[in-house]
């Protein structure tokens, strides 16, 4: 075991894990921040994405111990008070979120994208969310969605499948 | 869940091959993990000690000079190659293999030197490392050595680092700076995936070089080409030096179709 302290959503934790701990089961089971999904433990499907220090990463391949010291950002992280996050709150209006496996990943991709560049081009966003599987598939209103939360009204219903 | 191995992060060169040196072949190196945890979760490699590279001091720095050229560490992510200032100019056609390797968030973790060490025969670096002429300098207590890039990838997952040893940089020759290249790789979706097959082509002062990626148990570089070869014979010596394999992903036929297909475009493309 070893011991780490972690910054999860500004809060503060210091827990004792396995060196062979994954971040994502650290977050879920050690946390009970279940919000960060399993989809395919193997970096395929982006449904466990997190921001360490600011980059999206796949929790399922990072271990808990790397994360020692370190800031990460769940989609716990996201509403405040009660209210939903700019990105949230965009999700929610333009419908993309059906089952809802996907969303919390496809959120943290987008808060790093937007972060990184505040007016992405639809290009950037399909860049940023390119790891991020939904199998319902609602892409077109996830990028629409991005689009609204990054102040982007026009065009609305034009985007056509790649 | 993975099984149960000791978590190690050196902090100084001199720590890290002592810690190889004391476990040999049980101990596994890790810089982003992007492959490393996938195998330990498939069960693929079982090693009693996991040793993260990461926090090495130096290992996260990434350097150009005009006379030791470009300089990659061990920490060096693809994002943090590509956020290089100036990379494009001078090497597009490492810019050009790094944009293509899976999903931006990998692309956060994922680092050039372990797609190298992790050896797949569609490891997207490798092509341009080939095409550039990299070295790769190996470290361990016994000093250090350097193999050139086209050596040093041995067979499918197989490198000619020996345990206690650690893939301390790959160089980048000055020398190469200059040259015109582009990167195609063929796969099922738009989106990111592993590569049924892809192809480099580089030209520089004449020269021209193919690189190809999933055509065979090591990516291949063809080279000694010339600029003002026709590319019926570029095509014919590239086919001549792959065997590529049919697999769940595609056949053998289509991946040799298909490397013609991408060196006759490249061709055109790379002016």
């Amino acid at each position: 075991m070893m011991r780490i302290t972690v910054t999860v959503n500004g809060q503060v934790y210091e827990r004792d894990v396995p060196g062979h701990r994954t971040l994502l089961h650290f977050l879920r089971q050690d946390l009970g921040l279940t919000g960060s999904k399993e989809g395919c433990g193997a970096g395929e499907c982006g449904a466990c994405t997190v921001l360490l220090d600011g980059h999206s990463v796949n929790a399922c391949l990072v271990l808990a111990p790397e994360v020692d010291g370190r800031c990460v950002e769940t989609v716990e992280g996201q509403a405040k008070d009660g209210k939903l996050s700019t990105i949230q709150d965009a999700f929610n209006r333009n419908h993309a979120v059906q089952c809802g496996f996907c969303t919390s990943g496809m959120v943290m991709s987008v808060q790093d994208l937007l972060v990184r560049t505040p007016k992405p081009s639809d290009d950037d966003i399909k860049e940023a969310i390119e790891g991020n599987f939904c199998r319902c598939t609602g892409y077109l209103q996830i990028i629409e969605a991005v689009r609204d939360a990054s102040g982007r009204t026009e065009g609305k219903g034009g985007l056509k499948h790649a | 869940m993975l099984h149960e191995f000791e978590f190690r992060a050196p902090r100084t060169r001199a720590e890290l091959l002592g810690v190889l040196a004391d476990h040999g072949g049980l101990a596994k190196l890790m810089a982003g993990g992007t492959d490393v945890i996938v195998n330990l979760r498939a069960g693929g490699i079982k090693p009693r000690v996991v040793v993260d590279v990461k926090q090495v001091e130096g290992y996260g720095a990434l350097t150009w000079s005009d006379t030791d050229g470009l300089v990659i560490r061990p920490a060096t992510t693809i994002n943090d190659l590509l956020r290089m200032p100036g990379l494009r100019e001078r090497f597009p056609l490492l810019v050009a293999c790094a944009h293509d390797l899976a999903s931006y968030q990998i692309r956060n973790r994922a680092t050039v030197i372990g797609n190298i060490v992790n050896a797949s025969p569609c490891a997207d670096m490798a092509p341009a490392l080939l095409c550039l002429d990299a070295r790769a300098v190996i470290a361990s207590q016994a000093g250090e050595h350097e193999v050139p890039m086209r050596e040093f990838i041995t067979g499918v997952k197989r490198t000619v680092l020996l345990p206690g040893e650690v893939l301390d940089r790959v160089v980048v020759p000055a020398s190469s700076v200059g040259a015109r290249g582009g990167y195609a790789k063929l796969k099922r979706i738009s989106g990111h995936d592993l590569g049924l097959v892809a192809v480099a082509v580089h030209k520089h002062g004449g020269e021209l070089r193919v690189a190809v990626g999933s055509a065979a148990p090591t990516p291949v570089l063809v080279s000694g080409l010339k600029e003002t070869d026709d590319a019926a014979t570029v095509v014919a010596a590239a086919q001549a030096a792959i065997s590529p394999i049919s697999d769940l992903r595609c056949t053998k036929e289509y991946r040799e179709h298909m490397v013609g297909v991408y060196i006759r475009r490249l061709l055109r493309e790379v002016a």
